[in-house]
C-alpha cells in the first residue's frame, strides 16, 4: 500500500515537473524590460480558422513589443474558458482578449473588468459584456452569403430544397449568420429549406453530416454551413459522390476550404479577416493601457468580410486586389498574411477608437 | 508475547487513505507558488477552489458509482437540462426556490431513469448512458432553442440565491465552496458510516456474493444512479446561481475532469473501494493543473497533455494495487 502511495505521488510530481519545465519562464532580460503581457483566450484549441486568429494575435504581440499568453479549452465550453480567463486575470496579466461564446461567460467577464483589467472581444460576442467586441457583421454577412448562394441557384425563381447546416447551435454569432442566411434565401419563394441541421464542429463528423444530409436530398441545389470546417467538408461530400449540380457554400479561408473552392467541389466561401481579429484586440489592448484609455464599455469595431469564389476575391478595406492564388498562398504563409495586411495595421487598426462603434451594429 | 505483539500492531497509527493525493496536492501548490507567488494568495485559492467546486461536487457523488464498478455518462448533459429546465421555469414565473427544487427534481428523475434502464435492459450503465446521454442533451437543446438560459428579471438576478452564489454578497469564503464542502460531508458519511454506503461497496466487491447475502442489488444500483442525478442536478442549479446563466453546451466537457478527479483521488475503477474525500482532492490536483499551466505560460495543450498523463499514470497505479490485492486473496 505504502509503495501504491508512494507510486501516486511519484507519477503527480513528475506530471507537475513537466508542466513546469514545458513551459516559458520569463528571462531575467524581459522581467527588466517590464513588459506588458496580454492573454489571449480562445472558445478551442486546434482549429484551423483559430489558428489563423492566434497567428495574427501572436504578430500585433511581437510588433507592439509585449508578452502574450495564449490559452483556450480543448473543447468548447464557456466554464472552462471562463476559468481561463480568470486564471490569467489572477496570474496577473495586464488585459485580456477572448471570444465569448457562451452567455454564462459574461458575469464572470464583468467581474474582471471591474477589478481593472481591460478585456477586448473577438470572434464570439457577449451580450452585456462591458467590453468592444471585434468581428464581423454576422446578421448582414449571412445575408450576403445567401444572396450569393440564391444567385447561383437561379435567383428568385429557384425552385428546389437548399440545405442549411450550424455546427454550433446556440452560438449566438452563427444563429445571426443563420438568420441573415434564411432572410436571403427567403426571397425565393420556391426554395425549401431543410434544417437548419446540427453539422458539428469537430471535422469527421462534420463530413459525416454533410454526407447523410446530402444523401438524404439528392435533389438538393445547395448545401449551405455556417463555420470553418463546412466548405472543406462539402467540397469533399460533391467529390466523393461525383455530384457537380449542388453549391457548396459557407465561412472561412482555411486551406482546405479554399482548396474545395479551387478544384470546383465547392463554390462560395465568406471570410471574417481572422487577421483583424487577433491583431485588433491586442492593439486595442497595449494602445488603450498605454494611453490610459478606458474601455470598459460595449462597443463593435467591424472585422470585415472577405467574399471569395474560384474566380474572385473581395477584400473589405480597400486593400490592394487579391487572387485567388494569392490568398491561397496567404493562407499558409503568415509573412506573407502580415505584409498584405500592413497597410490596414498602419490605417484601420491604428485608428481603431474612430472606428468603434455602438454594439447593435454588430447584428444590424 | 504474540498477543501483546499484535495488540500492538493494531493500535499502530494509520495514516489516512487520502494522504498520498494531499502531498501531491500540497506538491503541485508548491511548486506553482514558488515559481509564480500570487498564485499562494488566499483570494486566488479560494476563486480557484469555487470555480472547481462544481465538479468536485459531480467527483464525489460519481465514487458512489465507481465503488459500485459503475460509471455514468450522461451526468453533464444531466446537470445541464436541470440548470435549463430551473432557469426556464423561473423565467415562465415560478418563484426562485421552487425552479431550484424543480431543477433537483428533474435531476433526480434522470438519474432514477438511467439506474432503471441499466437494471430493466439488464447493461452496464456505461452502455445505458451512452444513449440517456445525447437523449438528455436534446431534451436540453429542444427545451430552450438551441440557445442560453438567461434570467434577466430583477426578482430572479436580485434574488438572495443568485446573489449570494454570484459573489454580489461579500464573505470571507465563497458561498459555493462552503456548500459543496457540507455536501461532501454528508456523501462521506453516506459512503462511509451508512448501511447503503456499506451495501454499495459490498456490490462493487462482488456483485453475486451481495446478492446471495441478500443485498438488494437491483434496487441500490437504482438508489445510486437516482442520487448521482440529484447531486447533479444540485450541480446545475448550483450553476445557474453562480454563473447566472446556462449555456447549449455548459456541463457536455465535465466526464473526463470529473471521472480524472474521482481517479486520481483514489477510488479504484475495478469497483469495492472508495474515497469522497480522495475525489475532493484529485478535483483539487485536476483544478491546480490547469489553473498552473495558464499562471506558468505553458500553452493550453500541454494543460490537456499533462491532465492526460496524471490520468494515465494514476490509472496505472491503480491496476497495480488491483492485480496485487488479486494474487494476495
Amino acid at each position: 500500500m505504502m509503495k501504491s502511495r508512494k507510486a501516486r505521488v511519484g507519477a503527480l510530481a513528475l506530471a507537475a515537473t513537466m508542466a513546469i519545465t514545458a513551459g516559458g519562464v520569463t528571462s531575467p532580460a524581459q522581467a527588466k524590460e517590464k513588459k506588458l503581457t496580454i492573454g489571449f483566450v480562445v472558445h478551442v484549441v486546434g482549429n484551423p480558422f483559430i489558428q489563423q486568429i492566434i497567428d495574427a494575435a501572436k504578430m500585433a504581440a511581437k510588433d507592439l513589443g509585449v508578452t502574450i499568453k495564449v490559452t483556450g479549452p480543448a473543447g468548447a465550453e464557456g466554464d472552462a474558458q471562463l476559468t481561463a480567463v480568470q486564471n490569467l486575470a489572477a496570474a496577473g496579466v495586464d488585459g485580456i482578449a477572448t471570444s465569448v461564446p457562451s452567455a454564462s461567460m459574461v458575469n464572470g467577464l464583468n467581474a474582471v473588468i471591474k477589478s481593472g483589467i481591460p478585456i477586448v472581444q473577438f470572434n464570439g460576442l457577449g451580450e452585456g459584456v462591458n467590453a468592444p467586441y471585434v468581428g464581423e457583421k454576422s446578421t448582414q454577412s449571412g445575408r450576403i452569403l445567401g444572396k450569393m448562394v440564391l444567385d447561383k441557384i437561379g435567383g428568385t425563381a429557384a425552385k428546389g430544397k437548399v440545405i442549411v447546416g450550424n455546427c454550433f447551435p446556440g452560438f449566438p454569432v452563427l444563429e445571426n449568420r443563420q438568420a441573415g442566411v434564411l432572410e436571403s434565401l427567403k426571397k425565393a419563394a420556391g426554395v425549401e429549406i431543410v434544417g437548419p441541421s446540427d453539422v458539428k464542429v469537430d471535422a469527421a463528423a462534420n463530413f459525416a453530416a454533410w454526407q447523410g444530409l446530402l444523401a438524404a436530398n439528392p435533389e438538393a441545389l445547395a448545401m449551405v454551413g455556417l463555420c470553418a470546417p463546412d466548405v472543406e467538408s462539402i467540397g469533399k461530400v460533391n467529390k466523393a459522390a461525383n455530384n457537380t449540380k449542388t453549391i457548396g457554400a459557407g465561412y472561412d479561408l482555411t486551406a482546405g476550404n479554399l482548396e474545395a473552392l479551387a478544384n470546383g467541389s465547392a463554390h462560395i466561401s465568406l471570410g471574417q479577416t481572422p487577421f483583424i481579429q487577433g491583431y485588433l484586440p491586442v492593439y486595442i489592448l497595449v494602445d488603450s493601457i498605454k494611453k490610459k484609455i478606458k474601455i470598459n464599455k460595449p462597443g463593435f469595431i467591424d472585422a470585415g468580410t472577405e467574399v471569395v469564389t474560384a474566380t474572385s476575391v473581395t477584400e473589405p478595406f480597400k486593400l490592394p486586389k487579391l487572387t485567388f492564388k494569392d490568398l491561397q498562398a496567404m493562407a499558409t504563409s503568415k509573412t506573407k498574411t502580415r505584409k498584405y495586411y500592413d497597410p490596414v495595421v498602419k490605417g484601420y487598426i491604428k485608428d481603431w477608437k474612430k472606428n468603434l462603434k455602438p454594439v447593435s451594429a454588430e447584428s444590424a | 508475547m504474540n498477543l501483546s505483539g499484535n495488540v500492538q500492531k493494531t493500535k499502530k497509527f494509520k495514516l489516512p487513505e487520502e494522504t498520498s493525493v494531499l502531498v501531491a496536492l500540497i506538491v503541485l501548490i508548491g511548486i506553482v507558488g514558488a515559481l509564480r507567488p500570487t498564485f499562494l494568495k488566499p483570494t486566488n485559492l479560494l476563486n480557484l477552489a469555487a470555480s472547481y467546486a462544481i465538479a468536485a461536487l459531480l467527483a464525489g457523488c460519481i465514487v458512489f458509482l465507481l465503488s459500485m464498478g459503475e460509471i455514468d455518462l450522461s451526468f453533464g448533459w444531466i446537470l445541464n437540462l436541470s440548470a435549463v429546465l430551473a432557469g426556464i421555469s423561473m423565467i415562465a414565473g415560478a418563484p426562485v426556490w421552487v425552479g431550484i427544487l424543480i431543477g433537483v427534481a428533474a435531476g433526480t428523475a434522470m438519474g432514477a431513469l438511467n439506474g432503471v434502464l441499466t437494471v430493466f435492459m439488464r447493461l452496464p450503465l456505461i452502455i445505458v448512458t451512452l444513449g440517456t446521454a445525447s437523449v438528455f442533451q436534446g431534451v436540453s437543446l429542444i427545451s430552450n432553442n438551441s440557445g442560453s438560459v438567461v434570467p434577466t428579471e430583477e426578482r430572479i438576478t436580485q434574488h438572495v440565491y443568485f446573489r449570494a452564489l454570484g459573489g454580489s454578497i461579500d464573505t470571507p469564503v465563497p458561498i459555493i465552496l462552503i456548500f459543496v464542502v457540507l455536501c461532501f460531508v454528508g456523501l462521506h458519511l453516506l459512503l462511509h458510516k451508512t448501511r447503503f454506503g456499506y451495501r454499495i461497496l459490498a456490490i462493487g466487491s462482488n456483485p453475486e456474493a451481495a446478492r446471495l447475502a441478500g443485498i438488494p442489488t437491483k434496487k441500490i444500483k437504482i438508489q445510486v444512479c437516482a442520487l448521482m442525478g440529484a447531486v447533479s442536478g444540485v450541480g446545475g442549479v448550483l450553476f445557474l446561481g453562480f454563473r447566472g446563466a446556462v449555456d447549449p453546451t455548459t456541463g457536455g466537457q465535465m466526464l473526463l475532469p470529473v471521472v480524472a478527479a474521482a481517479i486520481i483521488g483514489g477510488t479504484p475503477l475495478s469497483g469495492g473501494a472508495g474515497t469522497v474525500w480522495g475525489s475532493l482532492i484529485g478535483a483539487m490536483i485536476v483544478g491546480v493543473i490547469g489553473v498552473g499551466v495558464v499562471f506558468i505560460g505553458i500553452d493550453a495543450v500541454w494543460g490537456t497533455l499533462v491532465t492526460g498523463l496524471v490520468i494515465l499514470f494514476a490509472i496505472g497505479v491503480d491496476q497495480i494495487v488491483r492485480v496485487r490485492k488479486k494474487r494476495a486473496s
